[in-house]
C-alpha cells in the first residue's frame, strides 16, 4: 500500500508541469470567454434601438447553456480530453523510450508489479477528477460573472443540473445523479483498463501484441455491451432497463476484472525491456 | 605496496611470493602487523578473496599467525623465517642456473662475473642495507 | 547462490540463448565474457525477470524470482535508469522510499569516493559520472547478489579506475558479483569464475586461480585457445 501510494504520487509529480498548463488554459479561455461572450451580447442589447425586455423578446435571454457551446468553452475541454488521452500511452511508453529507460526501475521495486499498473491508472484517473472539478467550480464562477456582466432582463440562470441538460453532450461529463456519474465515470475507468492491458500485450509481444492487444480490446468492449446488443437483435424491450443496467453493471466489472488480471499477468510474466 | 602480477600465475600464489620477498629483504619484520584483507586487497588491487586465499596459506605455513580478535601479525619463528630467506634464494638461484645452464657458461666464469658485478652493484647502491 | 539451468531465448527466429547453465556463488565474482552477441545482456534480465524465457528456469537462493527478491539482488544496467529530470539527491531519495535495503552511510561513502555532487541533474551529468551514479544506486543497496551489466564501457580511464576500486573494497565483500564484459583485461586478476559465451552457448566455464595454477593459463590465454578453434 505504501509503495503504491508513493508510485501515485510520482506519476502524478512526472506530468503535473502540463498538468497545470491544462488547468491554466482551462481557466483562462473560460474566464476570458464568459467576460466577452458576455460583454457582446449585452453590447448588443445596448446598440439596439429597442428596449432591453424587448430585446431579450427578440432575441431571447443569455443562458450558460448558450456560452458552453462556444469554442472558448469547449476549446480547453477538448484539449485537455485529447491529452489525456494521449497521457494514457504516454504513461507507459515514456518508461521504454524515454531518454533514461525507466522501466528497468519500476520493474525491479521490491512491490507487487500490480502496484504499477494500479499506481498509473490512478494517476490517469485523479487528473481526470481533478479536471471534472474544476469545470464545476468554473462553471459556478462563469455564472457568477455573467450575472455581474449581463442584467436581470437579459438573462436566464440556471442550476449545474439544466446546464448539463441543456448541452447534451456534457452531461457525458457532468451526470445528473451520482448513479450517472459513477456509471460514466466507471465506463471511462473500465476503458481505462482495458486500454492498459492492450499496451502491455503490445509492449509484451511487441507487433504481435499490436493485434492481441486490438482483439482484446474489442472482445472486451464486446462482452461488455453485450445486453445492447441482444437488445437490438431481439427487438428493443426484451430487457427492462433495469436488467440492462445491472447486466452491464456485472460485465463492466467482470471485463475490469479480467482486464486487471491480464495485466497482472502480462507485467509478472510477459512484458520485456 | 605496489605489485605488478603477471597473469599466468595464481595471484594468491604471487601475493604470498611478494611477502616473503618483503620478510626475507627485511622491509617486514618479526611480529610486525599485516594490514586486514580488506585494505590488502585494496592497497594491491586485487579481489578480496583472492587476499583472503592468500593469507589463509600463509596462516597455515606459519608465516602469519593470530591471536585471538587482533590482527594477524608476521611470524617471529627465527626457523620459518630463515626457511623463507633460504627458499628464496635457492629459487633465484636456480632460475639463475637454468639460464646460465642454458648457454653453457663454464661455472668458474660465472661464479667470478657474480662476484664482480655482485660488488659493483652494491658500490653503485652505496651499500643501503645489507 | 544464483542458479541458471538450461535458459533458451529467442528474439523472432534469432536464438540468443540455447541453453544455457551456470551458477554464481555468494562471495564470488562470476564473470560472464562474450565477443560478441546479445546473449550477455539476456542472461542478466532473465535473472531479473526483465525479460520472459522460452524456457529454462533461475533460481535464487532455491526460490523463483518475487518481489521480495528485488531487496536482496540488484541489477546495474549498462546506464542510468533514473529519469533525466531528477538530480541525483532526487534519485537516492527514491531508492530510499521503495528499498529497505537502501544504506544511507554507505551512499554517502560512495558519494564522497566517487566525488559526485547531489545537486547535479542526471541529465547534465558526463558519461563517466552518469555510470558512476548508476553504480551509486546499486552499490548502496545492502543485497546478497549484485548483477553489473559492461561497467566499463565507454568509459574514461580515470573513472575506469575507480570503478576497478570497487571491486577490491568492501563494498563487493561478501557478496556474489556477477559482471558482463567484453574487454577482460582490466579485471582479470578480480574475478573468481569466467563464463564464456558465445552464439547462445556455454563455451567454457571455469576459475581463473585454478585454471593459472593447474594450467599456467591466464584469461586472455584461454579465450584465445577457445576462438582460434
Amino acid at each position: 500500500m505504501k509503495h503504491y501510494l508513493k508510485l501515485v504520487n510520482f506519476e502524478l509529480g512526472r506530468f503535473i508541469k502540463v498538468y497545470l498548463v491544462l488547468i491554466a488554459i482551462t481557466i483562462i479561455s473560460q474566464i476570458a470567454g464568459i467576460i466577452v461572450h458576455s460583454n457582446n451580447f449585452v453590447g448588443r442589447a445596448n446598440e439596439s434601438m429597442t428596449t432591453m425586455e424587448q430585446f431579450a423578446a427578440q432575441n431571447g435571454t443569455l443562458m450558460m447553456s448558450d456560452f458552453m457551446l462556444t469554442l472558448w468553452f469547449l476549446g480547453p475541454i477538448a484539449l485537455c480530453i485529447a491529452a489525456l488521452i494521449f497521457y494514457c500511452f504516454l504513461i507507459w511508453y515514456r518508461d521504454w523510450f524515454g531518454k533514461n529507460t525507466f522501466v528497468y526501475r519500476l520493474l525491479m521495486l521490491p512491490t507487487a508489479r500490480l502496484n504499477i499498473l494500479l499506481a498509473k491508472a490512478s494517476a490517469v484517473f485523479l487528473m481526470v477528477l481533478g479536471l471534472v472539478s474544476l469545470q464545476l467550480v468554473l462553471l459556478i464562477a462563469e455564472q457568477a460573472l455573467l450575472q455581474t456582466i449581463v442584467p436581470d432582463v437579459l438573462r436566464t440562470d440556471m442550476s449545474i443540473a439544466e446546464m448539463g441538460n441543456r448541452t447534451g453532450f456534457l452531461q457525458v461529463l457532468i451526470p445528473e445523479s451520482f448513479t450517472g456519474f459513477l456509471s460514466n465515470y466507471g465506463i471511462g475507468f473500465m476503458m481505462v483498463f482495458i486500454l492498459f492491458t492492450a499496451i502491455l500485450f503490445e509492449r509484451s509481444y511487441r507487433w504481435k501484441g499490436i493485434l492481441l492487444g486490438a482483439v482484446y480490446a474489442a472482445l472486451a468492449v464486446t462482452v461488455f455491451l453485450l445486453p445492447l446488443i441482444i437488445q437490438l437483435i431481439l427487438g428493443m424491450n426484451y430487457l427492462y432497463p433495469m436488467e440492462v443496467f445491472l447486466a452491464m453493471l456485472t460485465l463492466g466489472i467482470l471485463v475490469t476484472g479480467t482486464s486487471i488480471w491480464l495485466s497482472h499477468y502480462l507485467l509478472n510474466r510477459k512484458v520485456t525491456v | 605496496m605496489k605489485v605488478k602480477f603477471n597473469n599466468r600465475d595464481p595471484v594468491y600464489v604471487q601475493v604470498i611470493q611478494h611477502f616473503k620477498q618483503q620478510i626475507a629483504a627485511g622491509l617486514m619484520e618479526p611480529g610486525q602487523e599485516v594490514p586486514s584483507r580488506r585494505e590488502l586487497a585494496g592497497r594491491l588491487k586485487i579481489n578480496p578473496n583472492t587476499a583472503q586465499r592468500a593469507y589463509k596459506e600463509m596462516e597455515e605455513e606459519g608465516l602469519i599467525y593470530t591471536e585471538r580478535n587482533l590482527p594477524s601479525k608476521i611470524t617471529r619463528d627465527e626457523k620459518i623465517l630463515g626457511a623463507v630467506r633460504e627458499e628464496l634464494m635457492l629459487e633465484a638461484v636456480e632460475n639463475f642456473i637454468t639460464s646460465v645452464q642454458s648457454i653453457n657458461a663454464p661455472l668458474d666464469e660465472v661464479v667470478e662475473l657474480i662476484q664482480k658485478k655482485y660488488k659493483e652493484k652494491e658500490a653503485g647502491e652505496g651499500g643501503s642495507h645489507d | 547462490m544464483i542458479e541458471v539451468k538450461e535458459i533458451k531465448k529467442r528474439f523472432g527466429r534469432k536464438k540468443v540463448l540455447e541453453g544455457v547453465s551456470f551458477d554464481a556463488k555468494k562471495g564470488e565474482i562470476t564473470c560472464l565474457i562474450g565477443i560478441n552477441g546479445v546473449g550477455k545482456t539476456t542472461v542478466l534480465n532473465a535473472i531479473m525477470n526483465l525479460t520472459p524465457l522460452n524456457s529454462g528456469q533461475i533460481l535464487i537462493d532455491g526460490e523463483r524470482i518475487n518481489k521480495n527478491s528485488y531487496e536482496k539482488i540488484t541489477f546495474i544496467p549498462d546506464a542510468v535508469t533514473m529519469l533525466p529530470r531528477m538530480k541525483v539527491a532526487d534519485a537516492i531519495q527514491f531508492m530510499r522510499d521503495f528499498y529497505q535495503s537502501w544504506n544511507d552511510e554507505r551512499a554517502s561513502e560512495l558519494l564522497e569516493f566517487f566525488r559526485l555532487n547531489e545537486e547535479d541533474r542526471i541529465s547534465d551529468l558526463s558519461k563517466g559520472n552518469a555510470a558512476k551514479v548508476n553504480l551509486l544506486l546499486g552499490l548502496a543497496l545492502d543485497v546478497d547478489y549484485l548483477l553489473m551489466d559492461e561497467p566499463f564501457s565507454g568509459i574514461d580511464i580515470f573513472s575506469r579506475e575507480q570503478i576497478a576500486e570497487v571491486f577490491t573494497s568492501h563494498l563487493v565483500e561478501d557478496r556474489g558479483v556477477i559482471i558482463t564484459t567484453h574487454e577482460i583485461n582490466d579485471i582479470e586478476h578480480l574475478i573468481d569464475k569466467v563464463i564464456l559465451l558465445d552464439n547462445g552457448n556455454v563455451l567454457k566455464d571455469f576459475r581463473t586461480e585454478v585454471m593459472r595454477a593447474e594450467e599456467g593459463k591466464s584469461v586472455v590465454d584461454v579465450l584465445r585457445e577457445v576462438y582460434k578453434k
